[in-house]
């Protein structure tokens, strides 16, 4: 590291920081673009079917249909770029940036790896340093802005099934987000500190999700509502509303706002992987150093990453009241209960 | 930096009130509560700058243009007439305001002696604390009047209970 | 018609709503495990291009007009498909010819044209059952399909030698015996 700064004519400060900088942009990017490919796979493969398979290399590797990705992009970057008649353009232009923003930012505190001394300096394998101040607090607040994204698309398109679409969305993001909230607090209440390294410090010998589990239900069912997946995903339905807020949006428009949704994912998993299952850390090893400990935390949040797509392809989508139903009624209530239980047990134990 | 968050925060606010559509009103108002959630950054509460976001532009913005859609009255509404006394009014007391912030920061002592005071920046925990020792009144008061206010907006909206 | 739904009675573990899901998450795992681990050829989707379904027996596809063991025609010319026809998409000219040879011994009809317009034929089959010296057959190829229309159009030869590939047979482009009119013209 030293070497290569001094190479470079950088401090390793400087360097660590640009390469963590491409490292936590291009990470979930490149994550998001494979679980689309994911996505289309296991979801054929769930229904006994195939998925794409046929998109090849120079016409000659397929690849398992990993070429699919790329014919995608280019398919979406050479299409016509429509914008409605009686669209506001402005905001229809800046709502991929909106959709795209807080989920490109939303990875920045989460620490993917132990951290490590090199030249008696500490690297932390995480965006922002711990004790930055903003801890866990910081992906809520990027995911509160999500909501913007949703939105401005709907009223921006100036059409019923945009708005519909998107007011279905963004109601149900706001209203899980309150069971979420609570969940997360509850966390770090037994933690003691809010900061994701501490959290993860703090689940040595035990991860969240034994002593949590409500919590743990709670945040998971939260997620796939903030992520507006199935079963929660009203913000589209071909019968009712078309495709909701995307309705309107085509080409690189369109693919922008679709990835941002798997970024969302993306960072969803990080997320739980990091409050509930111990962040980059390894059963029965103490010290996993830098290499195991990434692969540690890759692992468990591809898993993740997998069970919202397993979700997806096994349930089928509620109503819009039951979802409202079972955000007010049982995930806060739920989610308050177990922030009780834990304040009472800690206050028990002095 | 501070420059950069000032002129957000600016832009933001004056164009909430230039705008005459409201859903472009109130998305400036968002770019404005972004700006003054850098400017606590800046000044080293990063807490108060992720609350800014989460409960402002977050949940209660959210709100705002959520009942504004719903009402759809996308047309601009017309301006009323100004009258005199609104107009002139309104001059005395924002410039009356903007004095008196100026004299305070102008008499100020830490201006008087600028130095870096606490580097430390804010954390939850010490929010937490200072909340629920210090200010516990203040709290369990505006807790009151929320609960109050909630149940009477329920008792507003639905005629049968 | 009224139609009783029965209400099921849910139990305790299937009202947490929790257990219910994680049993159907085990349904798609299964599937999803199944499927992963079953090798192409063995899946339910035929990979069209690379793969083709074997047509079950009676399957009406495209025609073949059947040849003697020294490649002359069966087909006598008889018109009897062309009637039955009911898309009307079979021409037939007719000439004479006579060459003593193993089949056919004396003066015969064959057909000089032939030919089927693949774009309006139903593949109903009624050729097939007319034809009374068995010379047409619809076959199981199904993969019809050109740039064109013109090469919708299938002539006498390309009739003749539509399964020539699949049966191992030489592809032929002549009759073995001249027709009389050319002969005729000749000399």
């Amino acid at each position: 590291m030293d070497q290569l700064s001094a190479l470079l004519h950088m401090s390793p400060a400087t360097l660590w920081m640009a390469f963590k900088v491409v490292l936590v942009f291009a990470g979930p990017l490149t994550l998001a673009a494979l679980m689309t490919w994911v996505e289309r796979r296991g979801s054929a493969m769930i229904q006994d079917r195939i998925g794409p398979n046929r998109a090849a290399l120079f016409g000659k590797w397929r690849l398992m249909g990993l070429p699919q990705l790329a014919a995608d992009g280019i398919k979406a970057f050479m299409k016509e770029d429509l914008v409605p008649p009686h669209a506001h353009k402005f905001l229809f232009w800046l709502t991929p940036i909106l959709a795209f923003l807080p989920a490109a930012l939303g990875f920045a505190v989460i620490p993917f790896g132990q951290s490590f001394q090199s030249g008696g300096q500490t690297y932390h394998l995480s965006l922002l340093d711990p004790g930055n101040g903003m801890g866990m607090l910081y992906p809520l607040a990027i995911g509160a802005t999500a909501v913007y994204g949703v939105l401005v698309a709907a009223w921006s398109s100036n059409n019923k099934w945009a708005i519909l679409g998107g007011m279905r969305a963004s109601a149900q993001m706001v209203s899980y987000e309150l069971g979420m909230s609570l969940a997360v607090i509850s966390i770090f209440m037994t933690t003691g500190g809010y900061d994701p390294h501490q959290i993860i410090a703090a689940q040595h010998g035990m991860w969240n999700v034994g002593p949590q589990f409500v919590g743990f239900l709670v945040f998971f069912t939260c997620m796939f509502a903030e992520t507006n997946r199935l079963p929660f995903d009203f913000a589209e339905g071909e019968s009712e509303i078309v495709a909701g807020y995307f309705t309107e949006f085509g080409s690189m428009k369109f693919a922008l706002m679709y990835l941002s949704e798997f970024i969302h994912l993306v960072t969803a998993s990080a997320l739980i992987v990091t409050l509930y299952f111990g962040g980059w850390r390894v059963p029965f090893v103490a010290n996993p150093g830098v290499l195991l400990s990434v692969a540690a935390f890759l692992g468990k949040t591809l898993f993740f990453c997998w069970v919202f797509v397993w979700v997806r392809w096994t349930l089928p989508r509620f109503r819009y009241d039951q979802l409202m139903k079972m955000g007010w009624k049982v995930m806060l209530p739920l989610s308050l209960a177990n922030f009780l239980f834990h304040a009472f047990l800690m206050f028990r134990r002095g | 930096m501070f420059l950069i968050f000032a002129l957000i925060t600016l832009v933001g606010a004056l164009l909430m009130f230039r705008l005459k559509n409201l859903i472009t009103a109130g998305l400036s108002l968002v770019l404005c509560f972004i700006g003054i959630a850098g400017l606590f950054l800046l000044l080293g509460n990063p807490v108060a700058a992720a609350l800014q976001i989460i409960v402002y532009s977050g949940a209660i913005v959210v709100l705002v243009l959520f009942v504004i859609m719903l009402l759809a009255s996308h047309e601009e509404e017309k301006p009323e007439k100004p009258r005199g006394i609104q107009r002139w009014g309104s001059a005395v007391t924002v410039s009356a305001l903007g004095v008196g912030a100026i004299w305070i920061v102008k008499n100020s002592k830490i201006l008087a002696s600028p130095t870096t005071p606490n580097v430390d920046p804010m954390t939850l925990n010490r929010l937490g604390a200072s909340l629920f020792r210090e200010h516990l009144v203040g709290f369990e008061i505006a807790g009151l009047l929320l609960l109050a206010a909630m149940i009477a907006a329920v008792s507003l909206v639905k005629r049968e209970l | 018609m009224a139609v009783i739904v029965k209400q099921v009675e849910l139990s305790w573990l299937d009202r947490t709503y929790f257990w219910p899901i994680f049993k159907g998450m085990v349904i798609t795992m299964r599937h999803f495990l199944r499927q992963i681990t079953t090798r192409t050829k063995d899946r339910y989707t035929v990979q069209y291009p690379d793969m083709k379904r074997e047509m079950p027996e009676g399957y009406r596809g495209l025609h073949e007009l059947k040849r003697f063991e020294d490649g002359a025609i069966k087909c006598v010319a008889c018109f009897m498909c062309a009637e039955a026809c009911p898309a009307r998409c079979i021409t037939i000219q007719a000439e004479e010819f006579s060459d003593l040879n193993l089949t056919q011994g004396f003066e015969e009809k064959r057909p000089a044209i032939f030919k089927i317009d693949m774009l309006r034929c139903i593949y109903c089959g009624y050729c097939e059952e007319a034809c009374p010296k068995d010379a047409i057959w619809l076959r199981k190829d199904y993969d019809l399909a050109a740039y064109d229309r013109l090469s919708m159009q299938f002539g006498k030869w390309d009739l003749m030698n539509t399964y020539a590939d699949a049966d191992q047979k030489d592809r032929i482009t002549m009759d073995p015996s001249p027709s009389t009119q050319t002969k005729a013209g000749l000399e």
